[in-house]
């Protein structure tokens, strides 16, 4: 028999009901800043609930990092922002009721990019830059009268000294634009009260961050509340934290009946993107190649809400260095409000896009020096037991192994025209924390943990790595979808983090007499100095890129795509692959065409047809990657890592062949214009 | 309207609005959620049906529009046909939500077309989106059926 998901068996968080549950969607506001000054309802049929802000007054603001959002918003921030909300028998009478519900509006100034949000005097989105919440899990920089809510810096040796001892310098700055991860599955959930309980069905990546932040918003303690996580038909980090379940939960509280709230695609670019960002990069180094100094500035435009947007900002910083040796450095990140739709945990978190500027920036630095880009690489690359700019040792460093490895594969030593290499440096979540609990069933083991199903293939890896352990077979093992009423506390499932964590608390669990694991990884950065332990475990890895690009149109093909990860010990083959073929083929879209387009701070292609993902035509005839394991090593997660450094390998290619991009993403029309540039 | 239909092999009389898509109206009437949206705009693929053998969108196929014709999806072929068999041997997919669309046009494909190469599968499927980026691995499964 046919695997669920080829024989239509399979089900999502879309497809969960409850009994006489009604249908939810949300009101939103036109218009990017503006005060809501009325709101009536009354043209609405009897039969609709109609949640209005007056309904959430009681309710608090919350905020995975800083809790500056309020469940209905009284002053809209974005163009999408939810003002009210209605739930009907039926999704088509709630569709036809949303227009029902009038809305006056008192227009506000409004600021639509993140540097120019970061300057004094702009319009300010939260009079009091929020100060971390209780959620926040490291030190938050707001800085008092501005836009900007967090400030996370490296400060490593002297980089004026460090530029005074260059004999080339580069400095430029990059943009990278948003985009939206286009799950094919939408935001879906079901949520419902029993008394002063509340349970919710919900496709989450984050259970438990999820509990904790309804709990604040209803105030009621998060022992009340019960979140089971539903296999999601995809993710990439936009299904994290309270997305539409709050609006879901008050509309329930208000009807007493179960309430059902999917959103609508276009709906999908009003909720979560990614993080458009500004980055410059200045790079020193002497005529050897030697590299003497760092410095970056970040600016990531989180949009109205902060969400994770601080965690992003700095693992954009912290990752800005990369993987080499270099004795002074400099970061400055900045996380922006903007009038912008939230923007938050996109697939490479905050390091694709300064991976995209720093590599960049190497290879113009390589072009003034007169020296090949692997070399100039390979002569500053980190190296086992190398101290990192963050003053943390560096451990099982493979980056030269996986940059040699890239560089073969396009046959780098032929000729190098048309083609560009990139080198990834990624974190993983730290702190956190992770725990499972093994159950036995008769013959069979259920395991009791949070780590969730988006499509990446956990549920294999733990189920095919507890029966290694427990030696059983695997048909043997259960793993029923994650309820925070029986399973232990888990920081979350991002950061390609749960095949490592969750691994090694299943080891423990099985060593353990009760079956219960659990593992911590400790750390953390002080947001001043960049100083402390970035990660416990980086992920490494290395793109190569072969292209054409089109000299009449501008278009960019690539015939040839590699990626080299180092994987350590791979748990699940088949998962290991669909994982990196798939951050490949993300970081094609990223680096060709894929961009959230605003006007006036409204989406203007909130729609998959102007909004292009890649389709098996952008899949280059030549698609190579390769795995580097050890035996007895640490399990790597591969979620990710293969994505960040494909963009610049990609610009890197370009950039051979005398077209100097800047900006992500490389579509022809700002290929064709660096081309009249050309140098 | 009373809609007459013939689905996965049975005849049906299903309640339907004349303006609601087919996709609505298996999701509600019938519970064959196999059939899902993602884009409603009929580029994705994710919603694809047969319709008297032929893939179409089934988030634009208004419903009066399938009166008196018959529909496949996914369900309706049983779970060994080979098709099926092939994308699991492959394990082409990794959440699996574009995988119901993906087999029903490889199914047509491989009606009409026995002999395919690499480039004919991917042409002929490029109307079907896979946000997990599992391409690859779907070429190899259509193959694999075409050489089964
Ligand atoms: S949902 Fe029908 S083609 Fe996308
Ligand atoms: S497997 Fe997730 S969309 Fe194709």
């Amino acid at each position: 028999m046919s695997d669920p998901r080829a024989t239509g068996s399979a089900r999502y968080a879309e497809d969960f009901e409850l009994p006489g549950m009604l249908h939810a969607r949300i009101v939103r506001s036109l218009f990017p800043h503006a005060r809501v000054v009325r709101v009536d309802a009354s043209a609405v049929p009897e039969s609709c609930i109609v949640l209005t802000p007056d309904d959430v007054r009681d309710l608090s603001p919350y905020g995975c990092q800083i809790e500056d959002q309020n469940v209905l918003a009284e002053r809209a921030r974005h163009v999408g922002d939810p003002v009210a909300a209605v739930a009907a028998p039926t999704p088509e009478q709630a569709e036809e009721a949303v227009p029902l519900v009038e809305i006056d509006y008192e227009q506000l100034p409004a600021v639509f990019d993140a540097v120019e949000a970061a300057q004094p005097g702009a319009p300010l989105l939260h009079e009091t830059a929020a100060a971390g919440g209780a959620a926040a899990y490291f030190a938050m920089r707001p800085q008092p009268g501005t836009n900007i809510c967090h400030r996370f810096r490296i400060r490593h040796g002297d980089v004026d000294a460090g530029f005074a001892e260059a004999d080339a310098i580069v400095e430029r700055m990059y943009r990278i634009a948003g985009a939206q991860h286009a799950h094919m599955e939408p935001h879906a959930c079901v949520a419902h009260w029993d008394g002063n309980r509340l349970e919710l069905w919900t496709g989450t990546q984050t259970p438990f961050s999820m509990r904790d932040d309804l709990a604040t918003i209803f105030g009621i303690p998060p022992e009340a509340i019960r979140i089971v996580s539903l296999p999601m038909g995809g993710s990439f980090g936009a299904k994290t934290f309270v997305r539409t379940e709050a609006i879901a939960a008050a509309l329930a509280r208000k009807a007493q009946r179960p309430v059902k709230l999917v959103l609508p695609r276009s709906e999908e670019w009003q909720t979560l993107n990614r993080h458009p960002a500004t980055v410059t990069v200045k790079l020193g180094a002497r005529a050897d190649g030697t590299l003497v100094a760092s410095q970056t500035t970040c600016y990531a435009d989180t949009g109205a809400y902060a969400d994770c947007g601080p965690g992003v900002a700095q693992k954009m910083g912290f990752a800005a260095p990369g993987p080499y040796r270099i004795p002074n450095v400099r970061v400055d990140a900045y996380c922006v409000y903007t009038n912008l739709a939230p923007n938050g945990a996109f697939r490479g978190y905050g390091q694709m896009q300064s991976t995209w500027a720093r590599e960049r920036a190497l290879d113009t630095l390589a072009e003034q020096l007169g020296l090949d880009p692997v070399e100039l690489r390979l002569r500053n690359i980190v190296r086992d037991g190398d101290v990192y700019c963050t003053g943390e040792t560096l451990h099982d460093v493979r980056f030269a192994e996986c940059l040699e490895a890239a560089a073969a594969a396009v046959r780098w030593s032929e000729g190098r025209r048309g083609k560009g290499i990139a080198l990834v440096m990624k974190g993983m979540q730290t702190p956190s924390r992770a725990a499972i609990a093994i159950e036995r069933d008769g013959d069979d083991y259920v395991l009791r943990c949070a780590t969730t199903e988006m499509g990446q293939g956990a549920k294999r890896a733990l189920s095919l790595e507890a029966a290694r352990l427990l030696g059983v077979d695997v048909a043997r093992i259960r793993f029923p979808d994650p309820d925070t009423s029986l399973v232990p506390y888990d920081t979350r499932t991002t950061s390609s983090r749960s095949t490592y964590m969750m691994s090694r608390a299943l080891a423990e669990a099985v060593r353990d007499p009760r079956g219960y694991g659990e593992i911590r990884n400790e750390g953390g950065l002080d947001p001043d100095t960049g100083q402390g332990i970035a990660s416990t475990h980086w992920h490494q890895g290395a793109a190569a890129a072969d292209v054409e690009v089109d000299e009449e149109t501008g278009k960019v093909t690539v015939t040839h795509l590699h990626t080299t990860t180092y994987a350590g010990r791979v748990v699940n083959r088949l998962g290991a692959e669909l994982q990196t073929e798939g951050s490949m083929i993300m970081g094609l879209g990223t680096a060709l065409f894929e961009e959230v387009a605003f006007e006036d701070g409204q989406v203007i292609n909130a729609n998959l047809s102007d909004y292009a993902t890649p389709s098996f035509a952008d899949v280059p005839t030549r698609f190579t990657y390769e795995l580097i394991e050890e035996d007895g090593a640490d399990v790597h997660g591969l979620g990710e890592t293969a994505l960040p450094p494909v963009p610049p390998a990609v610009g890197n290619a370009v950039a051979s062949l005398g077209i100097e991009v800047d900006e992500l993403p490389l579509k022809p029309e700002t290929v064709l214009a660096a081309m009249k540039v050309r140098v | 309207m009373k809609l007459r239909v013939r689905i996965n092999g049975a005849d049906h009389e299903l309640e339907a609005r004349t303006d609601e898509s087919i996709l609505d109206v298996v999701r509600r009437e019938l519970g064959l959620l196999s059939v899902r949206e993602t884009c409603g705009i009929g580029v994705c693929g994710a919603c694809t049906v047969l319709l008297d053998g032929e893939p179409v969108s089934g988030c634009l196929l208004l419903a009066p529009l399938a009166d008196g014709r018959e529909i496949t999806t996914v369900e309706g072929l049983g779970g060994d046909d080979p098709v099926q068999q092939a994308f699991s041997d492959a394990h082409a997919f990794q959440c699996g939500y574009c995988t119901p669309g993906m087999i029903l046009t490889a199914k047509r494909l491989l009606e009409e077309t026995p002999q395919l190469t690499e480039d004919d599968v991917r042409a002929a499927m490029s109307g079907n989106l896979c946000r997990c980026g599992s391409y690859v691995k779907i070429v190899e499964a259509v193959l694999q059926a075409a050489n089964a």
